[in-house]
């Protein structure tokens, strides 16, 4: 499982309540389709995260007929993705210093 | 045709392979599949192929499972999913309510778990009492850890010998020779006194003598007069609440004086409380030590060190040591008597009743030897009762299980369960307690008469000892609930909700061992029942040597011992009594003197140990002691006054005298005489001790009683006669006869009681044993109804039923009597070897206590086990 799949679910949730289904399919609409495990992987990663108590479920009866476990992000969550965004952010920094030609060699 | 719903059905069972997948996960699954695959058909694929896209989508349930396995392993690391509190206070009262419910549901167990706890605590609850009050002796003294008592250790000249008796100089001058003895007291008496007022008239033996430091140093509590000046005059007299009672009833008693031995008059100058006190020092009267010396043992005997009569107590300054005193002490009677080889030495106060070992010793004392054997019979009965207790719960545990499966199944764990069951065998306990508090009440006075102490209940004014009651009681639940709480704890729940509830071999091998533990216990105080009881039959029907039977005494003190000859020669006038004489000390307890008498042929260094006693004419004959060679005292020969002996076979033994020893010279006490007869050995002193040579001389002057023998019929009426001719005499002394054999009997009496105790404890503990022993009966005879039904119906008689089920306890029985035997014989015989004469341990009283065991234990069961047998085999098997 990559590392980045929980600060992706904990993003996607951050905008608001989402169900399995759907959070799969932003996943893969952001990642341009290139992910490599099935959707039902997705579940095991949601039970630890909730074991964790970063995001928590319910299950709701959505207009349609069919119940759905919907995850909420916690107060937690929010904070773990904060400074999962930190050091994604500094890794890319880093990184791209790295990659950038150095001035003295231009 | 595809069939979705088929097709689902299959895939979930396919994922039910894994344990992992909890219905709720693959709930969320399903939906992922139904989802997909609408989403696929959206796409135009037909329903096979929609469906087979879907579950390539959802992916392999292998390796989903391998990821919730990992969550799983995760959370089992970290912490349970439920943790219950610590304290649930619904729970406790669930607790409470399953206890009573318990208690209800199985009345006959729960009342037999409870009685014989119930029984034990009682025991325990009383021999505690009992020891706190042994203990308690002298306590009371605020100084008490200062007082000591000084003895004399006469071991240079005779072995192993001790006296409490020391000299009337001592006290003072002990207290003026050394800085760190602040206070110091005599305490004795000589002889009992008649003390009279008016009409009032008792022979007082507890007439006793101190110095006016005795108040300060003791703290028995004046209720009237100052302790300070209440020996200002020498002639004065402190009394006790009970002997001012006595003589004086309603009336105040202080500036009253009474009259002693009709010669001089003390005057009453203070009254103490002594009634709760427990002191090794008894007394009814005491006196200024004065008087003694004045009116007894005349003044010159105040600086007489060698008269060794009375006891010496000193009071230590608070920063001296005893051991420092004790070294001080070597040598200190030099000073005084430079030919006295003695030593002196300290004995706390509070040693005295339970320690002490002394020669010529306080009377009723204890003997810490008393408490050990008790303390350890409570604790055997408790430990029986506990036993009890934990047979009976682990028998019964078969109908606990399902409570037991059931709250594990919601969620209990063992250590809860452990809780529980402690809680319910310490709620029995408390049960246990309150019933056995009453019964301690109701059994106080029967206790009290079997170990002759004066106990109250105490605890009610004693929050200390009520709080060690509920300890023992709470250590008792505790105890017997470990196995139980252990055992019914470790159920598991599948397999007792499943109804595979057998009780495990090793249960019931402990339960077994359990059972023979208690009657291997019981036995065993059975065993030692009948060894005390035959030793204490042999001591009292052995061969004394000399006829103890029908003889009355009566103390000779003041102007009676004057009036001997009178008393004598008009009681012998009576056709009823065959014999009057008189001697120093009782026959039952001759005592030894100091120094090695001399004889004929004596090697220089010879040193004999030697009992004596001054006797009077008629002494032989009237206690018809054998003699082997000579003749008794006879007023036909005017020599025999002043310097006849009379010695026995163990005396001419161990002086090595050849035969005839009639005539051979003999000397003592400075009187040089010879041997006019040699007496059979016989036992003068009790059975404790082995023969010892003895010697007897006449010496009016110190003759302290008389005795009659009379004949053995009409005995009321010829005392009544005595008594008659006593008043006439006009004696001025009330008529106190003792008879010699209740004396014998007194020197047997801690034994005696010794044995009482044994005979009650052995009851009380095959009464448990056998309460343990019909609850498990009856356990056993349920368990096997059907079994008993079918045989019945099979055509098996009732008899051979009862014998099948009570062979099994039989045979317990039979594996205890093989324990306890061994453990009784070692046990007793280190007992009875304290006895210089002893019966055999015989093989008798083993099979008597085996039989008894045996029987007891038949009756209990038999009992069960025949109602099963008798039982209806078609109510029994109409069921299922």
């Amino acid at each position: 499982m990559a590392a980045s799949t929980r600060p992706i679910i904990l993003a996607i949730l951050s905008k608001g309540d989402d169900y399995g289904y759907s959070i799969i399919q932003k996943v893969k609409d952001i990642s341009g389709g290139q992910l490599e495990w099935t959707d039902g992987m997705l579940y095991p990663v949601l039970q630890r995260m909730e074991m964790d108590g970063l995001i928590k479920s319910q299950w709701k009866l959505s207009g349609e007929t069919r119940p759905r476990r919907y995850y909420t992000i916690t107060d937690k969550g929010c904070i773990e993705l904060e400074s999962e965004l930190k050091s994604w952010r500094s890794v890319w920094h880093a990184l791209k210093q790295l990659t950038e030609p150095l001035p003295a060699q231009k | 045709m595809f069939d979705l719903k088929k097709e689902i059905r299959k895939w979930k069972k396919s994922l039910h392979k894994y344990d992992v997948f909890e219905d709720g996960l693959i709930a969320d699954l399903e939906l992922h599949l139904r989802q997909a695959y609408e989403d696929q058909k959206f796409t135009g694929l037909d329903d096979e192929a929609a469906f087979l896209k879907a579950l390539k989508q959802v992916g392999k349930a292998e390796n989903i499972a391998a990821e919730y396995s990992k969550n799983r392993l995760a959370a089992l690391n970290r912490r349970s999913p439920f943790r219950p509190g610590r304290f649930m206070p619904a729970l406790v009262l669930n607790y409470i309510k399953t206890a009573f419910r318990t208690i209800r549901s199985q009345k006959g167990y729960s009342l037999i778990n409870i009685a014989g706890l119930a029984i034990g605590l009682t025991v325990c609850m009383l021999i505690i009492l009992w020891v706190v009050d042994e203990w308690s002796f002298d306590r009371f003294n605020t100084t008490a850890d200062r007082i000591f008592r000084v003895y004399k250790d006469e071991s240079s000249t005779q072995r192993n010998s001790t006296s409490a008796l020391t000299p009337p100089p001592m006290a003072e001058a002990l207290k003026q020779d050394f800085p760190e003895i602040i206070k110091s007291t005599r305490f004795g008496y000589w002889q009992r006194h008649l003390i009279t007022y008016k009409d009032k008239q008792f022979n007082e033996i507890g007439h006793m003598h101190v110095d006016p430091d005795f108040f300060e140093m003791f703290s028995f509590p004046l209720v009237k007069g100052d302790p300070e000046t209440v020996f200002s005059d020498p002639y004065s007299v402190v009394l006790t609440e009970k002997t001012a009672v006595k003589y004086f009833g309603e009336e105040d008693p202080i500036g009253k004086t009474l009259t002693v031995n009709n010669s001089f008059d003390v005057l009453v100058t203070g009254i103490i409380c002594n009634e709760s006190l427990n002191s090794s020092l008894e007394f009814d009267l005491i006196s200024p030590f004065e008087i003694l010396l004045k009116e007894s043992i005349g003044e010159d005997n105040a600086d007489n060190w060698g008269f060794n009569s009375f006891g010496t107590y000193v009071l230590l300054e608070e920063s001296a040591s005893a051991e420092d005193l004790n070294q001080k002490l070597i040598g200190y009677l030099k000073k005084y008597d430079e030919e006295d080889p003695d030593e002196l030495a300290l004995q706390p106060l509070t040693d005295i009743h339970l320690f002490s070992n002394l020669g010529h010793d306080l009377r009723n004392r204890g003997d810490i030897k008393y408490v050990w054997i008790f303390s350890a019979l409570a604790v055997f009965v408790l430990i029986i009762a506990c036993v009890n207790f934990m047979n009976l719960t682990t028998a019964r545990s078969a109908n606990r299980a399902r409570e037991v499966g059931l709250r594990k199944v919601v969620g209990a764990k063992r250590p809860q369960l452990i809780r529980q069951f402690f809680g319910e065998s310490v709620l029995m306990a408390l049960i246990a307690l309150v019933i056995a508090l009453f019964l301690v009440e109701f059994l106080l006075p029967m206790f009290n008469s079997l170990s002759g102490k004066q106990l109250t209940s105490a605890w009610k004014d004693k929050p200390s000892l009520l709080l060690i009651f509920i300890s023992l009681a709470l250590i008792t639940g505790l105890l017997s609930g470990i196995y139980p709480a252990l055992l019914l704890s470790s159920f598991q729940p599948i397999r007792v909700l499943k109804g595979i509830m057998r009780s495990s071999g090793s249960n019931s091998l402990f339960r077994k061992a359990l059972v023979i533990f208690q009657f291997s216990l019981s036995i065993c105080l059975i065993i030692g029942m009948f060894i005390i009881a035959h030793q204490l039959h042999y001591i009292r029907n052995i061969d004394l040597g000399f006829n103890r039977d029908h003889i009355i005494h009566v103390s000779m003190h003041g102007e009676l011992h004057d009036k001997y000859e009178t008393i004598r020669e008009r009681f012998l006038q009576n056709p009823n009594v065959l014999h009057v004489t008189a001697s120093m000390a009782l026959p039952t307890n001759i005592q030894s003197s100091p120094g090695t008498p001399m004889w004929e042929g004596r090697p220089e260094d010879a040193v004999m140990e030697i009992k004596s006693d001054f006797i009077d004419y008629d002494y032989i004959e009237t206690f018809e002691i054998p003699l082997v060679e000579g003749r008794s005292f006879s007023r036909e020969f005017s020599t025999d006054l002043e310097t006849a002996f009379i010695v026995n076979e163990e005396a001419v033994r161990r002086m090595g005298l050849e035969k005839p020893v009639v005539g051979k010279k003999f000397g003592f006490w400075s009187i040089d005489g010879h041997i006019i007869g040699v007496m059979k050995d016989g036992h003068f002193q009790s059975l404790h001790h082995k023969i010892e040579p003895l010697v007897f001389k006449m010496f009016p002057a110190w003759l302290r009683r008389f005795y009659v023998k009379i004949r053995s019929d009409n005995i009321p009426s010829t005392i009544g006669a005595l008594e008659k001719t006593w008043d006439e005499m006009n004696l001025g002394y009330p008529f106190e006869y003792r008879f010699l054999d209740e004396d014998f009997d007194n020197l047997y009496r801690s034994e005696a009681r010794l044995g009482n105790i044994f005979e009650a404890f052995a009851a009380l503990a095959v009464f448990i044993a056998c309460l343990g022993l019909f609850g498990l009966a009856s356990f056993t005879a349920q368990q096997r109804t059907k079994e008993i039904g079918i045989r019945k119906v099979l055509g098996s008689s009732t008899s051979r039923i009862v014998a099948l089920l009570n062979q099994e306890f039989l045979k317990w029985i039979a594996l205890a009597n093989l324990i306890a035997w061994p453990i009784a014989y070692f046990t007793m015989r280190t007992w009875i070897q304290k006895f210089a004469y002893r019966a055999d341990i015989k093989l008798w009283m083993f099979i008597l206590s085996a039989a008894i065991a045996l029987v007891v234990a038949l009756i209990t069961v038999s009992f069960q086990t025949l109602r099963a047998a008798r039982a209806n085999p078609v109510k029994s098997l109409k069921h299922e």
